[in-house]
């Protein structure tokens, strides 16, 4: 019984990682239309910062908010230099971001080596509970996640600006005829997603080592929870990222482990089969005129 | 018109002496290649390659360079990033053959890589080294003979049964006082791609030859983060050792969640150097070994690897999980300077003849030589970490036959 709670335990602790992802993922695909393939190396820039800010002697959680603050200014700069010329041609975003992959990865490895990047755990605590070892660093990650989805959730759904970013997905040109400045929302999501992206790479760091080639994979799981709940919804994203992470969890421990990737894809290619706007329902991206 | 005969004559002029003189170095200087990944997902060990034949290079050019018959040969080294993919390293091996006309080829760290590279090299008689335990599927004695497919093929890493009854010796018996109990039963975690299906069904069967209970070999999937899941499966077959097998970087991001969770009293991390172990601060609280391809650079019991890896790292090569690979071709590049001295010649047959019977000295071990596959035998160094964090090194030497 202690293998089984602990193996949902394993899955909760997976689906908060990738569902961090997945929200960045979702908010920039789902509400820009920007197909950012490099958002996983934005994660790992996340991840360098941070070891390089604890590096330097600060404490985790100062280099949690550097590495936040590094990427969002880095998202800033690329939406403004390179994506936001490709607004009216998605694919050509997606071709962008397929370049700034490959051009991240061989920054961060010219000017900090290829090898792996640790750092020493910010909570080191372990308890046991009747068998079942839970980790105070993993609890730590699982409850940031849900405050960060809940305060992103209640932005969306709550604010002005939510409703306004909500209209402007719905139809550009109109939204800008009432007066919402579009572009200007859409660099503010660009750079609110890639904050995420800074924050979950933090968060990585201080559960895995991580390398300049780490956020292809991270990425991947991102888009598949992202599209599985539906574009631009977090809710969505939320529950199919428990999904995943369950899924994921019990078929490396009962299941053929090796497979457990194609356990995971498998269900989104079958949920989107079922459900093509995804289990929540999605935007299905901004529509321009 | 005068003019422009007169610029024209003299372009040729200068063309022509530049070709007199590259001709000139070109006569006292022999060309070698490396091929390796440099960036890719490989990076981690292929940078060593250039590294530690760079090394050996700079060594034999300080040196005054290699003296073949009454001539003294400078090496000229160059170097091919293959970018972790087969495309470019077929590529690279096609320019250093039929363009720069390289004697001899080093590399690749990766199996499929090499066979692909020997398609080039071998008809073009250029000698080749590469440190993949694998190559036994190619190399036998009819294949390497005058003739032969692969005659100018050298596998400079010994065979796959020999590293892991090596390996498998050293863990076992560096562990057992450690734990204070016999270990009886293994659980060995590996990554799901060719090369950990191919290395662990070996290793596996190095186990059961040292008597151990293998009762399931756990797969994951590459470059898989969180091992949560794997760890508590192994959990659940209460295992004595947990053997985290071939993949340096996932090794080291599963073993601090194995310590979470307390799968077993003790652990195996292959392709780990204990010089990792210390850089990064790490601890356990239980017995954790490690072993290094082929010997450890953080801690090792073989006196010449201290001075090869102090040379190795001042010249500016990072310190990573698996520096030690550059062993694997650091040594043959002496090796090979030793042959064509001991040849008289640098034609690829007599250089091949004087490398099947020399026996060099060379930092892996004091007389590296080659079968009649052309595959080399020396031990794998296996490192162990107490609690207390005292580290203990051991070479135990390869089986001489593959275990059924």
């Amino acid at each position: 019984m202690d293998i089984l709670i602990q193996q949902v335990l394993n899955g909760l602790s997976i689906a908060s990682v990738i569902t961090l992802i997945a929200v960045g993922v979702t908010l920039i695909f789902g509400l820009t239309g920007i197909i950012n393939f490099a958002h996983g190396e934005f994660l790992m820039v996340g991840s360098i910062v941070t070891w390089i800010a604890v590096q330097q002697g600060i404490p985790f959680l100062p280099a949690m908010l550097i590495a936040i603050l590094v990427v969002a200014v880095m998202g800033f700069a690329l939406e403004r230099g390179l994506f936001q010329f490709t607004l009216t041609r998605p694919t050509n975003g997606f071709i962008v971001s397929l370049g700034l992959i490959i051009v991240l990865q061989h920054v961060v490895i010219l000017f900090f080596g290829p090898n792996q990047k640790s750092i020493p755990r910010p909570l080191s605590g372990v308890w046991d509970v009747s068998g079942v070892r839970i980790a105070s660093v993993r609890v730590m990650v699982i409850l940031v996640t849900i405050a960060v989805v809940a305060m992103t959730f209640v932005m969306i759904t709550r604010s002005r600006y939510g409703r306004a970013l909500r209209a402007a997905v719905e139809d550009r040109d109109t939204a800008a005829l009432m007066g919402i400045p579009v572009r200007r929302y859409i660099t503010g999501v660009f750079v609110l997603g890639s904050a995420l992206a800074g924050l979950g790479g933090a968060l990585l760091i201080a559960l895995f080592p991580v390398t300049p080639f780490t956020g292809g994979t991270m990425v991947m799981k991102g888009f598949a929870v992202a599209l599985m709940g539906g574009l631009g919804n977090l809710t969505g994203a939320v529950v199919a990222g428990l999904i995943l992470g369950i899924v994921e969890g019990f078929s490396a421990g009962y299941g053929f482990s090796e497979w457990t990737d194609a356990y995971s894809f498998g269900l989104m290619i079958l949920v989107l089969l079922i459900k093509p706007n995804g289990l929540f329902g999605g935007t299905s991206g901004p529509k321009m005129a | 018109m005068r003019s422009l005969l007169l610029r024209g004559a003299s372009l040729a002029l200068c063309l022509a002496a530049s070709a007199y003189q590259a001709a000139a170095q070109d006569a006292d200087t022999i060309k070698i290649g490396v091929v390796a990944a440099e960036s890719g997902a490989f990076v981690s060990a292929g940078h060593t390659l250039p590294a530690g034949v760079g090394l050996a290079v700079k060594e034999i050019n300080d040196a005054g360079g290699v003296k073949v018959g009454d001539k003294t040969y400078k090496i000229e080294l160059l170097k091919r990033d293959d970018r972790t993919d087969i495309s470019t390293a077929i590529a690279a091996t096609q320019e250093l053959v039929r363009d720069d006309k390289v004697a001899a080829i080093f590399g690749s760290e990766s199996h499929d890589f090499t066979l692909a590279m020997a398609k080039i090299t071998q008809p073009a008689k250029v000698i080749h080294f590469a440190g993949n335990s694998t190559l036994a599927k190619v190399l036998n004695p009819q294949s390497v003979a005058p003739g032969g497919e692969d005659h100018y093929l050298f596998q400079s890493e010994p065979q796959e049964f020999q590293r892991s009854g090596s390996t498998a010796r050293g863990v076992l018996s560096l562990l057992t006082p450690l734990v204070g109990h016999p270990l009886k039963k293994s659980v060995v975690i590996v990554g799901n791609d060719a090369t950990g299906q191919f290395l662990t069904s070996y290793y596996v069967k190095a186990l059961k030859a040292e008597g151990q209970e293998v009762p399931e070999v756990i797969s994951y999937p590459p470059d898989t983060t969180d091992f949560s899941p794997f760890l508590t499966r192994a959990k659940s077959l209460n295992p004595d050792v947990v053997h985290f097998w071939y993949n340096g970087d996932s090794t080291l991001t599963a073993l601090p969640q194995a310590l979470e969770l307390g799968v077993a009293p003790s652990y195996f991390l292959f392709g780990v150097d204990p010089g990792i172990w210390k850089e990064r601060g790490l601890t356990a609280d239980v017995p954790v070994a490690m072993s290094c391809v082929p010997i450890c650079w953080g801690e090792s019991s073989n006196a010449n690897a201290k001075a090869y890896f102090t040379n190795y790292f001042a010249a500016g090569a990072p310190k990573g999980v698996t520096s030690s690979v550059s062993l694997l071709y650091y040594d043959y590049v002496h090796f090979l300077a030793e042959a064509w001295e001991k040849a008289g010649s640098l034609d690829p047959d007599a250089t091949v003849a004087a490398l099947e019977t020399l026996h060099h000295k060379g930092v892996v071990s004091d007389d590296l030589s080659f079968n009649s596959s052309h595959q080399v035998t020396h031990a794998t160094e296996v490192c162990a970490a107490a609690p207390g964090g005292a580290i203990t090194c051991a070479m135990q030497q390869p089986p001489a036959d593959a275990p059924n």
